[in-house]
């Protein structure tokens, strides 16, 4: 059993590896970037050197433009996502209670995942204002659905075996739920909170690119109003490594814990 | 004593529009101690009718009484082996085989001494804390048994649990579920479509017909146990109920080429 579980995990060497790779890529990247730059092709204001990016990541790190970006473009990220998931899971669980809303609701899913976040920007300014609302109003909208619709899905995926079984040993009502139904659909959530999370990003940024006079957009569209293309593309590596380090160290994380002990995907 | 009658249950289901009858008036009698177990051609009906015993499912008519009271919903008093096991990958071991007494709100002192003498029972000490996945197929439906047993059902119901084993892991398994029932004293139907499971483990095999299912015919089986899967004198059983069934499969093809 133990050899089982060990075996699934990877090993100290294996991890040094996976950075060494990770490493070699990088070098190679911003070695390929530098032979661009010095070959002329586009003006430096179009396409700055790997140093004058590094420059500016230090001018914003020091008069704090950058920390205090990410601060604010961090913190109305978890308040709309957090009322995303409540709206979201209480929506969903409306769907598998009143079966015709639910599945009219669900015949929605196609168009309302695969709506742009930045297509709710106009109407929010409308309706909202150009204010911080306004910004957590189009990160609510582009996250709420994919939560919604994976509570739903989730919920009526459940084999059900599982249901099946549980009644026979007595269990029903709140306790079917709590101790069947909540564990059952927990790895699909998980997906489905991903998911949830990289819509929320994309719209946040789009969002402060267009409607905000603070945060991690913000800055972007900063750097483009001054003609700035170091900050631009200092303020764009920051937004991908937040997206990665969020999704490896926490969602992913959490994803892999739930898989190892329910048993899925041993071997990949 | 008699412990479950069944009273011309019928059970029809609509498929693609049609309605189609799955049990035409089943009548069983089930006494106190007693190993039944119902063989038939595959989806004559009688998982359906083990599912309507368990309150899964309810019949169009007719009644099941257990102690003389009707059967309505599902209850503890009748726990199932389903064929995939069914057990919760989300519990341990020993969580599943504790549901149905957490369900029942029994102490956790207790119930924790309770599911551990049946999984010792079942052989599965060492694997208490394991999770479903790390056991093979024949440790979980053992797992599966001692989760129905921790219960103490008034009836433990089995839908072809040993369908997806191995043959040396069943014949093992045949042998250990009639120790049991010797040692438990339970009220056991046992469903299957193998006859020689039927034959080893009944101590009466109720014949289904094909859809609509009724009952053709029981055959008592009185002979030593435990019974193994060798035994050259279980052969006459073996080949009466083979007689009975032959013409039910074939009326089946019938249906199934139409």
């Amino acid at each position: 059993m133990t050899e089982n579980l060990i075996s699934t995990q990877k090993t100290h060497r294996e991890n040094l590896a996976d950075a060494a790779n990770a490493a070699l890529f990088l070098a190679v990247f911003v070695g390929v970037w530098q032979v661009v730059f010095m070959l002329g092709i586009w003006p430096k204001i179009s396409l700055p050197s790997p140093a004058m990016v590094i420059e500016s990541f230090a001018r914003i790190i020091w008069n704090h433009s950058l920390p205090e970006s990410i601060g604010i473009t961090l913190a109305r990220l978890v308040g709309a996502f957090a009322v995303s998931m409540t709206l979201g899971t209480l929506i969903g669980l409306a769907m598998i209670r009143f079966k015709g809303f639910g599945k009219t609701l669900n015949s929605f899913s196609a168009g309302l995942l695969s709506f742009p976040s930045i297509a709710w920007v106009p109407f929010s300014i409308l309706l909202i204002g150009f204010n911080e609302f306004g910004i957590l109003f189009v990160v609510i909208m582009s996250s709420i659905f994919s939560i919604m619709i994976s509570t739903y899905s989730s919920i009526r995926n459940i084999p059900p075996i599982y249901l099946d079984a549980a009644r026979n040993m007595g269990s029903k009502g709140l306790a079917l739920f709590r101790h069947v139904t909540i564990p059952a659909v927990t790895p699909s959530l998980i997906i489905g909170l991903r998911q949830a999370w990289s819509f929320a990003w994309h719209a946040i940024i789009g969002a402060e690119i267009l409607m905000s006079i603070v945060g991690l957009g913000h800055i972007l569209s900063v750097g483009r109003d001054f003609i700035d293309q170091s900050q631009v593309i200092a303020s764009m590596i920051t937004i991908f490594a937040i997206g990665l380090l969020v999704d490896r160290f926490l969602l992913y994380k959490l994803e892999d814990k739930v898989r190892r002990k329910w048993g899925l995907d041993l071997h990949r | 004593m008699t412990k479950l009658q069944a009273r011309g249950v019928v059970k029809r289901f609509d498929h693609d529009g049609n309605s189609v009858m799955a049990l035409d008036g089943i009548n069983l009698n089930v006494e106190e101690g007693d190993f039944v177990c119902i063989v038939g051609p595959s989806g004559c009906g009688k998982s359906t009718f083990l599912n309507i015993v368990a309150g899964l499912e309810k019949p169009d008519s007719g009644e099941v009484l257990l102690n003389g009271k009707p059967i309505s919903t599902p209850g503890p008093d009748r726990t199932m082996v389903f064929q995939e096991g069914a057990l919760f990958p989300w519990l341990k071991v020993i969580d599943n085989v504790e549901f149905g007494l957490k369900m029942a709100r029994i102490p956790k002192d207790e119930r924790r001494q309770i599911s551990q003498s049946y999984l010792d029972m079942m052989q599965l000490t060492k694997f208490a804390d394991s999770y479903t996945y790390q056991l093979s197929t024949g440790m979980k439906q053992r797992v599966a048994i001692a989760r129905a047993l921790a219960m103490d059902p008034e009836i433990l119901l089995m839908d072809e649990p040993f369908a997806a084993l191995d043959s040396q892991t069943r014949d093992l398994l045949l042998v250990e579920l009639q120790l049991i029932w010797e040692r438990t004293k339970k009220t056991i139907i046992f469903v299957t479509h193998n006859i020689s499971e039927s034959v080893i483990l009944g101590k009466r095999v109720v014949i289904f017909t094909n859809r609509p299912s009724k009952i053709k015919k029981e055959i008592v089986i009185d002979y030593r146990r435990p019974r193994l899967m060798e035994d050259e004198n279980l052969q006459k059983y073996y080949h009466q109920i083979l007689e009975e069934l032959k013409s039910e499969v074939i009326a089946r093809a019938k249906d199934e080429n139409q």
